[in-house]
């Protein structure tokens, strides 16, 4: 009963606390020219059907009041009449290119992708989105920062609960950016409402669109298409900058970039490795194999006291670097960078009572990896 | 008027049907659970497939109550989303292949006979083998559930390469389940398009037949025309992930989108499929209970041979994003509009049937009347997500699931709870209980916008279908739809009941159950004696 | 002709009379009906690609 109290509480809440920003309710207009048409087109044909459906639906109930048996109508007996026939086929046909117009318009307004200032290729995995900055030798991946804890409710949840990463695609505002879009594994698709771009990502294709930002900001959206277990936690988060503002955070991802590339070459510690391959591992990893290396079989092998990975290193290295065909196990070769694959390896394999001591330089990846 | 036509006057429909349901000509039927398995008989059939669907209506309305109780707020709380996929995947399939085509077969089964003054099906025991050929592939089917690795889980639409190379073991199953349903469904398109073509009393001309043959008539050849088109398609998954093959396999040189042009040419003509027989039942009751014939007969016809045609001539409208080229994306959208017209040329005539009728409100005429209404809503939504530039917001949100599910609930089941309501006494001899029939009504569309109407609000905010756990703005709309999920669904059991009830007893319905009831099938007496036109019936024209 | 040709159009919108049909019916082959059908079909399909092509340049 009490419960019963709770919700209507929630429903009278839902329906007077309605102030907020009508995002709410409806479409976004959003922050870019291609955003507002849609968002227009979207509300012209919304008020057409209005229309047509009061003209409608009033004939209808006009008639179901007015011609009642109960109030002795008398049925007429009247079953064709052509020219109100032709009427009410013509009159929707000439709403309809009324429609198609504007829409053409805005369509081939979107699919020109030409004169783009920064290219970005997106690549969709399970479950994080890949981003590369075309010649600038940036890119990183972008996972969902919501702690499990959130999700089971053991915590309170966020504001942007489900909608955060780890790091965000940034971009420059006033600039055309074109985005270069695949996948890795099975069909994702990145969406932001508010620049109004949502374009699926396929395995083996590349697909195009771009996207000009009017205001700087950060704006979230989610993979909209079903790609397995964790299609629900795959968050897309975009940080819009002013272009002075994103040029300096571009030359700083430019010098650590080439420091990380510096790394592989010198001989690392055990520590330090471990370190930074559990954070690696809680990002990548522990959404298929949990946060305890227990896996969630039959799909995902626990790695927690697995006798193969603790007696073979070349083994698990092999797995990590090139995937397992036919499996979800994807291959990381690309993904991550040496320094990242050593820590991760080195940090699973001292974890959890899978004490080997084994210690995998970012050298021994690099030379892995080039062959 | 030409010559060779029959004159126009209204004149009875004969009543040279038999009464004598156990004429010595036939031998008795076998007894007990034998006399299911073997009987050739179009009704008996008939409430077999009847009875199948609404059983599995439920099933799969369970499931939709599992996704629904765990979305009831934000969080994980009752399954993983590992379950949560395989609950959202068995709900579709088994709402669309279990529950609403073996519905309207059901109701093909029983009516069609006794529509065109037919003794029986054309291919009597083709039909018994449609039938049982279903239970087999749903206990397949469900069965994977249960297996290592759990059950289907890529969504009932099985994109690849999700459904093949990333599916779980039970796959293979999946795949042999849906080719038996799909044999039985062109088996029994077959024999739908047999009866129809060879079987009409003497007279009646194809522009005679009621509109709910007509419209059967044209779904049977779509049937014929795509289950193929998913045979084969499902065969392609089986080779990928049995045999090495690489149809969709990028890697191997395969095109997943390949998948998605295949699986919706089959998928957009499947989608009128289970809405062509409900026009026709609706364009059956609205006449009957206006008192006034059907505006525009033979508009209705060419109207739903247009749709029927225009049907497989959008299929891509459902990949408004996957990448298509500029040419492609404008010539779906035209031809995804253009099919709005002779959608919205049925409703006018329906609208119009009613205006200077004599209108009462029986159950059946409820439920056909809030089609028309929730139908066209659909409608409406439909011809939004028709415009390509807009799909690209809409797409994959829950504004298309509220789409669909309009046209589907409201649309394509409430017409068959009209139909059953409409010819339940035909079938039992009984009215059913017009009060808890009304109840019924008014309970299930209060629950059924409840549960669809926030989704429109939810998917235009922002959020993906097919997901177990939502950001914290969807959650009011989100409450609301599974509270309106468990009242629809319970609503239902009133559904259930009022059928026990009248197959039980009530009032007694005479041979013409509906004041304005016209088509032959109110010729026989309620309830329909098992043998009906064994000597084929006179078919005098009235006034379409 | 150019009655078969009427009747097949109305057809592709849903609209038609009962005198109409009537004719159509006693008199029309069926042959004819298809045929043309069939032709005003590909028209339709060839017209639409024409116009998307235009329409996309």
């Amino acid at each position: 009963m009490q419960s019963a109290w709770r919700w209507l509480l929630v429903i009278s809440l839902s329906a007077s606390g309605s102030q907020a920003n009508a995002n709410d309710w409806n479409m976004p207009v959003g922050v870019t020219d291609i955003s507002a048409d849609i968002f227009g087109l979207h509300m012209t044909i919304f008020w057409v059907c209005v229309v047509i459906g009061l003209v409608v639906f009033g004939a209808m109930f006009y008639s179901l009041f007015r011609y009642r048996h109960s109030k002795g109508a008398k049925a007429a007996n009247f079953h064709e009449h052509t020219s109100v026939e032709v009427l009410w086929t013509a009159i929707p046909v000439l709403i309809l290119v009324g429609m198609a117009v504007p829409a053409t318009a805005t369509l081939k307004n979107m699919y020109d992708s030409s004169d783009a200032e920064l290219d970005v290729m997106i690549t969709g995995q399970q479950w994080r989105w890949r981003y590369e900055y075309l010649g600038e030798d940036v890119a990183f991946n972008s996972n969902m920062s919501t702690p499990r804890t959130q999700i089971s409710g053991a915590e309170t949840r966020g504001e942007h609960y489900l909608l955060e990463v780890d790091e965000p695609l940034v971009l420059p505002i006033n600039r055309k950016v074109r985005f270069l879009m695949t996948s890795d594994d099975v069909i994702h698709s990145w969406w932001v409402p508010d620049l109004a771009v949502k374009q699926d990502t396929i395995p083996g294709f590349i697909n195009e669109n771009w996207v000009k930002i009017n205001e700087p900001g950060i704006y979230r959206g989610q993979c909209t298409e079903l790609c397995g277990v964790n299609h629900g936690f795959m968050p897309v988060v975009v940080h819009a900058m002013e272009e002075e503002e994103f040029e300096g955070w571009l030359a700083k991802r430019k010098e650590a970039a080439a420091e990380e590339a510096m790394g592989v070459d010198r001989e690392w510690g055990m520590e330090e490795l471990a370190e930074r391959g559990e954070s690696v591992y809680q990002a990548i990893c522990s959404s298929c194999h949990q946060a305890e290396g227990q896996g969630s079989p039959p799909a995902f092998p626990a790695l927690a006291n697995n006798q193969q990975l603790i007696e073979d290193v070349d083994w698990h290295l092999d797995k990590v670097i090139n995937g397992v065909s036919g499996a979800a196990m994807p291959a990381f070769r690309s993904t991550l960078n040496p320094v990242e694959i050593a820590a991760v390896v080195t940090y699973t394999r001292n974890a959890w009572g899978n004490d080997t001591g084994d210690v995998v330089q970012p050298s021994e990846v690099a030379e892995l990896i080039a062959q | 008027m030409s010559p060779k036509l029959p004159p126009q006057p209204h004149v009875q429909h004969s009543t040279t049907a038999v009464a004598d349901g156990q004429s010595h000509a036939h031998p008795a039927p076998p007894k007990g659970i034998l006399r299911w398995l073997l009987t050739t008989n179009h009704k008996e059939i008939g409430s077999l497939y009847l009875i199948f669907s609404l059983t599995m209506f439920f099933v799969g309305g369970i499931f939709a109550l599992v996704v629904r109780a765990e979305l009831f707020q934000p969080g994980l709380q009752l399954v993983q989303p590992e379950f949560f996929n395989q609950m959202t995947t068995m709900h579709g399939l088994i709402m669309v292949f279990a529950a609403v085509m073996p519905a309207f077969t059901g109701l093909a089964n029983w009516m069609i006979p006794l529509q065109i003054g037919a003794p029986d099906m054309a291919l009597p025991r083709l039909n018994n083998f449609s039938f049982w050929l279903l239970p087999v592939a749903f206990t397949l089917l469900l069965s994977t559930l249960l297996m290592p690795g759990g059950g289907p889980n890529f969504g009932w639409t099985f994109y690849a390469p999700l459904s093949t190379n990333y599916a779980p073991p039970s796959t293979t199953f999946f795949i042999l389940s849906l080719h038996l349903a799909g044999i039985s469904s062109i088996l029994g398109a077959i024999n739908i398009i047999a009866t129809i073509l060879n079987m009409r009393a003497p007279g009646m001309r194809l522009m005679d037949m009621p509109l709910f043959v007509w419209t059967w008539l044209i779904t049977a050849f779509l049937l014929i025309a795509v289950m193929p088109v998913l045979a084969a398609v499902i065969t392609m998954m089986l080779m990928d992930i049995n045999f090495g093959t690489s149809f969709f396999n990028a890697a191997g040189g395969g095109d997943p989108v390949l998948f998605q042009h295949l699986f919706w040419t089959f998928g957009h003509p499947e989608v009128y499929i289970m809405i062509l027989p409900a026009f026709g039942i609706v364009s059956a009751i609205i006449p009957t209970f206006a008192r006034k014939p059907l505006f525009g007969y033979a508009s209705m016809v060419y109207a739903t041979a247009a749709i029927a045609f225009l049907s497989f001539l959008v299929w891509a409208h459902h990949m408004f994003v996957v990448g298509m080229p500029l040419v492609a994306e404008l010539f779906f959208m035209y031809t995804t509009m253009l099919i709005a017209v002779p959608t919205g040329v049925k409703v006018f005539n329906w609208v119009t049937t009613l205006f200077r009728g004599s209108i009462s409100f029986e159950s059946p005429m409820l439920f056909a009347l809030a089609f028309v209404v929730l139908f066209t809503i659909g409608g409406f939504s439909g011809l939004m997500l028709a415009i390509a530039p807009a799909d690209f917001q809409y797409h994959d949100t829950y504004f298309v699931v509220a789409h669909f599910h309009y046209v589907l609930v409201p649309g394509a089941i409430f017409a068959i709870m009209a139909g059953v309501y409409y010819w339940l006494p035909k079938w039992t001899g009984h009215y059913p209980n017009e009060r808890l029939a009304q109840w019924h009504f008014w309970f299930s569309i209060i629950g059924v916008n409840l549960t669809f109407f926030p989704m429109h609000f939810a998917g235009l905010a922002g959020m993906p279908r097919r997901i177990p756990d939502y950001a914290l703005q969807f959650a009011d709309f989100n409450l609301l739809s599974s509270i309106g999920a468990f009242f629809f669904g319970a609503s239902q059991l009133l559904f259930v009941l009022g059928i026990i009830l009248c197959v039980r007893g009530g009032k007694k319905a005479p041979a013409k159950a509906w004041e304005g009831a016209e088509d032959l099938e109110w010729t026989v007496p309620c309830p329909a004696p098992l043998h009906t036109f064994e000597t084929p019936p006179v078919f005098h024209r009235t006034s379409h | 002709m150019w009655s078969v040709v009427k009747s097949v159009l109305a057809a592709l919108l849903g609209v038609q009379s009962n005198q109409k049909r009537q004719e159509d019916f006693s008199s029309g082959k069926p042959a004819a009906y298809i045929v043309t059908g069939i032709v005003i079909t590909l028209l339709f399909v060839l017209v639409l690609i024409v116009l998307a092509t235009f329409a996309a340049r």
